[in-house]
């Protein structure tokens, strides 16, 4: 994986998040780049706050203990077995509520999923198809 | 803009720029009254807002600190968001579909329909629907509310033509665009709806009715209004005469000023609404300003809600458009046969996949989650909205054990559900999958409640002083220069969105308190 370490995580660390991130919300077609704002918003939160970033590479390493090869050396299968199995901890909670918002706010996942999200400087969708569902018959409307 | 003096003890005060704040505080600008509105949240114009539902959030949701307790699920998942409203002048209008149906006579007098109930605190409001009807026609009217006063419907939909089509075949009748607060043509200097979606993030298009792009505005013209933006109010004096004399708040740069005041109205939504009354206690108040009856903070209502979410085999793409123009109403009449008491709407719901992903099930994670997701551009949505029960343990309180970015305790907000708010979301959810299985649906999600937009009933109207905290219009029982102006005054809740009731009261306190001035009983 190329993940570029974010200043304040050490490049293994955010890789493994950046595996789990995949592992919780799993998209084929999203490209890494989007699982890589997970550990760039977590770098960002305990920048300030060593404890923190222990307990981040803390989880990192609970993650690595649990088979023979590192985590993200590991297959989809394994993977989603472990995240089942630290699924209670702080770590845990700190990656997923992070990836929840993260990979689902960007475009690059919007664009797999088929949401074209703002439209106001288009004109909205007006003329751009709010309407266009076709295979349920038009609804009569009464004034 | 004028700035009143804050000597100037003339002036009305008016806490909450939203629906009930910046309808009063227009209809008294107009009326000729001197007004300051004091708005905890900053003015931005609609060109500023962000459609992009985590940024908006961050822009215009209230998010000082507030715990939570309870047996609801929102006390687990969004622990210290317990209500989405916003922060902002035009306050929760700015976070708004634009559904205005109205309450229903029986909807009034809950408690003479059904006498007492186990566990709930039911009550009859102190007016009427024919005291309400006449409001009603002009909040209609200023508000543009289609299908009332020739204005014409909202056309229908992706995400309504599969709720519509799924509640006829269902055997539903009265299934429509329904009644919304939104241009279907251009009006009132706003221009018709382009159905750019967004609804709940300030609306930048301004087809929708907001008290920041339709109220407040025609305030300022008549030279009358004083809006303080970033105005956190956080207590009412009052003197040894049993009046309140004005309103301490801090400026945006954190600093107390003091404005005086002739009269003061609350409106800062029912969470804060309560909080500032119970901040503003004082040796003759000890439990909070206007609170001999002991109901101040206490029957909090935060409406049925819920969701079902369905998958098709084909794209509906559901955010395209107006978030809410759809409604089924069948389900809003009252048998109890069904085994609950009150109704329900069935309305129409669109979320983006940020909020999708956070609402649709709190938590969840994995390849059937990401399935869910990825169904995204083939789901439909409809919002549940029903009656739920006024309960006394359903309570803002003060936590004094947290305080928020002003030293301020905290609002905690408590909340369980009443036996008669499960059955009804039962039958809801029932009822919502049914619509969906009639046009085939591949599967169908119920979705939990969420941090509710409605928040009512904190600081209710009674007959009897000793039943609530204020009288028929509004004012105090205890304190004749107080009002309260927002959804905290619904003596129950209805199933009806309150943003119409809540401006037609505005409309009636108004005047009310315009009369009063003349009368010089205020």
């Amino acid at each position: 994986m190329s993940t570029q370490a974010p200043a304040g995580l050490e490049q293994h660390v955010a890789e493994t998040v950046t595996a789990l991130a995949r592992t919780l919300y799993p998209h084929d077609a999203v490209p890494d780049a989007v699982y890589e704002r997970v550990p760039a918003k977590i770098a960002e939160a305990v920048r300030e706050d060593p404890a923190q970033a222990r307990m981040v590479a803390d989880g990192v390493a609970d993650l690595d203990r649990r088979g023979d090869e590192p985590f993200t050396k590991r297959t989809g299968e394994q993977r989603l077995a472990d995240a089942e199995a630290v699924a209670g901890s702080e770590f845990f909670a700190l990656v997923r509520s992070t990836a929840v918002v993260e990979v689902y706010s960007d475009p690059a996942t919007w664009r797999v999923l088929g949401y074209e999200g703002p439209s106001f400087a288009k004109g909205g969708y007006l003329r751009r198809g709010f309407d266009d569902l076709d295979w349920l018959p038009d609804l009569p409307q009464e004034g | 803009m004028p700035r009143f003096d804050d000597d100037q003890d003339g002036v009305v005060v008016v806490v909450g720029s939203g629906a009930g704040g910046g309808t009063l505080a227009t209809d008294l600008c107009r009326a000729g009254v001197r007004t300051v509105v004091l708005e905890a949240g900053p003015h931005h114009q609609p060109g500023q807002f962000i459609d992009d539902e985590w940024p908006s959030f961050a822009q215009l949701a209230w998010l000082d600190e507030r715990t939570t307790s309870g047996s609801w699920r929102v006390a687990q998942d969004f622990p210290n968001l317990p209500a989405w409203t916003c922060k902002t002048v035009g306050g929760t209008t700015t976070h708004w579909a634009g559904c205005c149906p109205r309450f229903k006579d029986w909807e009034l007098r809950m408690r003479s329909e059904h006498g007492p109930i186990d566990g709930a605190n039911l009550l009859d409001w102190p007016i009427t629907l024919e005291d309400l009807e006449p409001y009603y026609e002009r909040a209609e009217d200023r508000m543009g509310v289609t299908r009332t006063n020739g204005v014409p419907p909202l056309p229908a939909n992706n995400n309504f033509k599969v709720m519509g089509n799924g509640a006829q075949r269902a055997g539903y009748q009265d299934v429509s665009t329904g009644r919304m607060a939104v241009n279907s043509v251009p009006r009132d200097g706003r221009p018709a709806t382009i159905q750019d979606g967004f609804n709940f993030q300030g609306d930048r298009q301004r087809a929708h009715w907001s008290t920041l792009t339709s109220e407040l505005p025609k305030a300022e013209a008549t030279g009358n209004l004083d809006l303080r933006p970033e105005s956190h109010a956080f207590r009412i004096a009052h003197n040894g005469g049993g009046k309140v004399t004005g309103v301490h708040y801090l400026d945006a740069d954190g600093h107390e000023q003091v404005q005086k005041a002739r009269v003061v109205c609350v409106a800062a939504n029912a969470i804060e609404t309560a909080r500032l009354l119970l901040l503003s206690e004082s040796p003759q108040h000890p439990d909070g300003l206007a609170n001999s009856s002991g109901q101040l903070g206490r029957n909090y209502m935060r409406h049925l809600t819920g969701s079902v979410y369905a998958e098709f085999e084909r794209p509906v793409r559901m955010y395209r458009g107006e978030t809410m123009a759809g409604i089924v109403t069948d389900e809003s009449r009252n048998d109890p046969d069904r085994g609950f008491v009150g109704g329900y709407y069935m309305q129409l719901l669109a979320l983006g996949v940020p909020f999708l992903a956070a609402f649709l099930e709190p938590g969840a994670w994995g390849p059937d989650f990401a399935a869910k997701m990825e169904a995204y551009e083939r789901t439909a949505g409809m919002w549940l909205v029903g009656e739920d029960m006024p309960q006394e343990g359903n309570r803002v309180t003060l936590n004094r054990d947290v305080t928020d970015q002003h030293g301020l305790p905290v609002p905690n907000v408590h909340f369980d559900d009443h036996a008669n708010d499960v059955a009804m979301r039962e039958h809801a959810y029932g009822a919502g999958e049914a619509v969906y299985e009639a046009v085939q649906a591949v599967r169908t999600h119920r979705v939990t409640p969420y941090p509710s937009t409605h928040n009512l009933g904190t600081a209710r109207m009674s007959a009897d002083p000793a039943d609530g905290v204020v009288d028929a219009f509004g004012r105090a029982h205890d304190v004749p220069n107080l009002f309260v102006s927002d959804g905290s005054v619904f003596t129950t809740g209805a199933a009806a969105n309150p943003t119409l009731t809540i401006v037609a009261l505005a409309t009636r306190q108004a005047e009310h308190i315009v009369d009063e001035m003349k009368a010089g009983a205020l």
